[in-house]
C-alpha cells in the first residue's frame, strides 16, 4: 500500500461490503492522484495528502447558519462535516421520496458507474461515506431543494454521496450550497434525468479559505431531457469540480456553465467531460474566470462524440481575466469527435482587463476600483446571464458581487 | 481669479517620445477654445494629457484648473472635479448597460460634491429628455455602452454624457471626425445648448467645418507639439485655405 493512501486514515473502514468494500479496495490500490496523471496535471494535491484527516463522524455540535440568498421557498437538507441532519426530510415536498444509500447497494451501484472507476476521490467517497443520500423524484417539483453543507471541524473530511434520480418526464431544481470549514469536503454525487426531465441545477462552492474541496459529479441524461446547471467556484484552498455527463438518449439538452473567482493563493479547478453517446443532443458551456493575486484557475473540457451521435451541437468557451501579474491560468478543451456530422467548437483565451475601457469609464469620474468591478462584472454576466431559472439566477449572484466588493486591492493590472 | 484652466509650459511623452514640447494656454470661464493641427501635431495626446490617460507623461510644466494643479490627479478625481473628454473614438463596453454606466458617472459626481445620488426614475426621464435634442432613442439607452453603435451615434452618445455631467471644462476631441453633415449639425446643437458663462470648451479638429457650427472665441494653431499661432475665429479659415504648411515651415 502507498504510504499517501494513509490518509484520510481509514482504519475506522474495516468492515465494509458491498460496492463500498470494492471502492475501499480501489482507492487502497491508487491512493491520491498519480503525480503524473494528465487529468491530474494542473492540480496537484500534495497540500491535501499532507492533511492529518480522518473521516467524520458526527455533526458539529453548533449547526452552522449559511448567510446566503436561498430562494425563500427552498427546501433546504443540511448536511454537517458531511452527516445529514434528517429531520430535514420531512419536509421534502411531495413527489420527493427519500432513502438512505447505507441500505441500498444497487442505487450505489448505480451512482458509481456515473464516475469513473479509476477517479481516486470518488473511490474514496465511497468508502469513507459520511452520509449517503438518495432521492427519487416524480411529477414536477417546483419548490427547490437546496443541499446546504457545512461543517466546523478542519481535522476531518466529509464524504456526502448523494444520488438524485428524476423519473421519466420529471422536473426539479436544485442546488448544493457548500461553506464549511471541514478539511476536505468531498461530495459525490450522481444524477440521472429520465427522458423528458428536466433538472435546473446550481451549485454553489464557497469553503472556508483553508479548506479543500475535491467534487465529484456524474451526470446522465435521457432522451429529450435538460439539464440546465451552473457553478460557482468561490472558496476553499483548493478547490476541484469534476464533472461527467453523458448525453445518453437523443436530444438530450445540456447546459454547464461555470465560473471561478480566486485570489490569494486558491486554486480551482473546473474539469468537465462531455459525452455525446447518441445524436441530436446539444451541450453548451460557459466557463469565466476571474483571479486576482497569486492564483490560479484550471479549465479542462474534453467533448467526446461517439461515432453514431450525429448532429451533435457541442459548444465550449473559456475565458479567464487574470487581475495580477501572479495570477495564472490554465485552460485545456479537448475535442474527441468520432462521428462525421457534428457542429463543435471550443475556445479558451487568458486576458486582462482593458485598459481603455478603463481609462474610458474613469474619464467619467467612476473611481477605479468601481469602473473595474463594472467591467468584471459585465465579463462574468456572459455566463451568468445563461441562467434561466430565477431563483437560482438570484442566489448565484449576490456570490460574485460579494467576491467584487472584497476584493481589499484592486489588483496591479 | 484664476483662469478656469491654465496650461503652463506643458511637456508629455508617450514612453520615451516626447509629444507635446512647452505648450501654454489659459481658457477663461465662458471662452471657446478651439485647437487646430496636421496629424501627428500632438492634438489628441493634449487631450489625454489633461484628461489624465495613464501612459501620457508629464514631463514638465503644468495644468491647473480654478488655480489647482491636475497634476497628481487620476482621471477619475479629474472628471469629478468637472473635466470632460468627448472622445475621438469612443469605447464600446460589452456588457456593460448604458443606463447604469450614465447613472453611475452622474452618482460619483454628485457623492463629490455631497449630494444624494439621482433618483432612479428621476433619472431615467432627464435621460430621456436630454436624449431626444440628440436624437438617441430608447433603444439605444437600453444597450450596452457604444456597442453596436454607428459612428455618428457614438459621437452623439459622447454629447449626451457632457450633457448629463455638466462639465466645467469639455474637451472635444475630433468630435467631427466621422460625422456626415445632418450628424454634424446635432452633434453641434447639442455642444452650444451647453455653452455657459460659467463653462469653457476646449475644441480639438483637424478642420475648420466644425467651427462653422461651434464658433470659437480662440484659435490656437498647434504643430510639433507647441501652439505656433494663436488668433480669433479667423485664424481657422486662414489655415482652411493654406493648409498647415506655411506654420510648420515656420517652426
Amino acid at each position: 500500500m502507498p504510504a499517501s493512501t494513509m490518509q484520510p486514515n481509514l482504519d475506522q473502514l474495516a468492515g465494509l461490503t458491498g460496492v463500498r468494500a470494492g471502492a475501499l479496495l480501489r482507492w487502497q490500490a491508487t491512493g491520491w492522484p498519480d503525480r503524473r496523471a494528465e487529468q491530474w496535471r494542473f492540480t496537484r494535491l500534495s497540500r491535501v495528502e499532507k492533511m492529518d484527516l480522518r473521516p467524520a463522524e458526527m455533526a458539529a455540535k453548533q449547526p452552522a447558519a449559511v448567510a446566503a440568498s436561498l430562494p425563500d421557498n427552498a427546501v433546504i437538507l443540511s448536511f454537517s462535516n458531511g452527516v445529514l441532519d434528517m429531520a430535514g426530510l420531512a419536509a421534502l415536498p411531495g413527489g420527493v421520496t427519500a432513502s438512505l444509500l447505507s441500505d441500498n447497494d444497487a442505487a450505489l451501484a448505480a451512482l458509481a458507474e456515473l464516475v469513473p472507476a479509476a477517479h481516486p476521490i470518488s473511490n474514496l467517497s465511497l468508502a469513507a461515506m459520511t452520509t449517503g443520500l438518495h432521492l427519487d423524484i416524480a411529477g414536477t417539483v417546483e419548490v427547490p431543494i437546496i443541499l446546504v453543507f457545512t461543517g466546523d471541524d478542519n481535522g476531518v473530511s466529509a464524504h456526502p454521496v448523494i444520488s438524485v434520480r428524476l423519473a421519466h418526464g420529471a422536473s426539479a431544481v436544485m442546488a448544493e450550497w457548500h461553506q464549511s470549514s471541514v478539511g476536505l469536503s468531498a461530495p459525490l454525487m450522481g444524477i440521472v434525468v429520465g427522458d423528458k426531465g428536466r433538472l435546473d441545477y446550481a451549485k454553489v462552492q464557497q469553503e472556508s479559505s483553508a479548506s479543500a474541496h475535491l467534487a465529484a459529479t456524474g451526470l446522465k441524461l435521457g432522451e429529450g431531457s435538460v439539464f440546465e446547471g451552473f457553478q460557482i467556484s468561490a472558496g476553499g484552498q483548493l478547490a476541484r469540480l469534476e464533472t461527467h455527463i453523458v448525453l445518453s438518449g437523443e436530444n438530450a439538452d445540456c447546459t454547464l456553465s461555470a465560473i471561478y473567482l480566486g485570489r490569494d493563493k486558491q486554486h480551482h479547478d473546473i474539469t468537465t467531460n462531455m459525452n455525446h453517446a447518441k445524436g441530436h443532443c446539444l451541450s453548451n458551456q460557459i466557463i469565466r474566470g476571474v483571479l486576482d493575486d497569486s492564483a490560479r484557475g484550471v479549465f479542462q473540457g474534453k467533448v467526446h462524440v461517439a461515432p453514431d451521435a450525429q448532429k451533435t451541437d457541442g459548444q465550449q468557451m473559456s475565458r479567464a481575466l487574470l487581475l495580477s501579474r501572479k495570477a495564472e491560468a490554465d485552460a485545456k478543451p479537448e475535442l474527441e469527435i468520432y462521428a462525421d456530422d457534428v457542429l463543435c467548437a471550443h475556445g479558451a483565451t487568458v486576458g486582462e482587463l482593458d485598459d481603455t475601457q478603463l481609462f474610458y469609464l474613469t474619464s467619467r469620474g467612476i473611481d477605479r476600483k468601481t469602473a473595474r468591478s463594472m467591467l468584471i462584472t459585465a465579463f462574468l454576466d456572459d455566463a451568468i446571464d445563461s441562467i434561466t431559472h430565477p431563483a437560482l439566477a438570484d442566489m448565484l449572484r449576490p456570490v460574485s458581487t460579494a467576491w467584487m466588493n472584497a476584493t481589499p486591492n484592486a489588483g496591479d493590472l | 481669479m484664476a483662469p478656469l484652466l491654465e496650461i503652463r509650459d506643458l511637456h508629455a511623452s508617450v514612453g520615451d517620445t516626447p509629444i507635446l514640447k512647452g505648450i501654454n494656454l489659459t481658457i477663461n470661464a465662458g471662452e471657446i477654445h478651439a485647437i487646430m493641427g496636421p496629424n501627428g501635431s500632438g492634438k489628441s495626446t493634449m487631450s489625454y494629457v489633461l484628461a489624465g490617460r495613464e501612459g501620457y507623461e508629464v514631463t514638465g510644466g503644468d495644468i491647473l484648473m480654478n488655480g489647482v494643479s491636475m497634476l497628481e490627479m487620476e482621471a477619475d478625481e479629474r472628471a469629478r472635479a468637472g473635466m470632460f473628454l468627448a472622445f475621438q473614438y469612443p469605447v464600446e463596453l460589452p456588457g456593460v448597460g448604458g443606463m447604469s454606466f450614465l447613472r453611475a458617472a452622474v452618482n460619483a459626481r454628485r457623492i463629490e460634491a455631497g449630494e444624494d445620488e439621482v433618483d432612479q426614475l428621476e433619472f431615467v426621464k432627464l435621460v430621456r429628455a436630454k436624449a431626444t435634442h440628440l436624437g438617441i432613442n430608447d433603444d439605444m439607452l437600453k444597450r450596452a455602452v457604444n456597442v453596436g453603435f454607428s459612428g455618428g451615434e457614438k459621437k452623439r452618445y459622447e454629447i449626451l454624457q457632457m450633457a448629463l455631467l455638466e462639465p466645467v471644462l469639455s474637451v472635444l476631441d475630433e468630435t467631427d471626425s466621422g460625422l456626415d453633415v445632418d450628424a454634424l449639425k446635432i452633434v453641434s446643437d447639442g455642444v452650444n445648448l451647453l455653452r455657459d458663462p460659467q463653462r469653457s470648451m476646449l475644441v480639438i479638429t483637424h478642420y475648420q467645418r466644425l467651427l462653422n457650427h461651434i464658433v470659437p472665441d480662440y484659435v490656437h494653431i498647434l504643430a510639433g507639439g507647441k501652439i505656433r499661432r494663436s488668433g480669433g475665429k479667423e485664424l481657422a479659415f486662414e489655415v482652411e485655405e493654406s493648409g498647415y504648411a506655411g506654420i510648420d515651415d515656420a517652426a
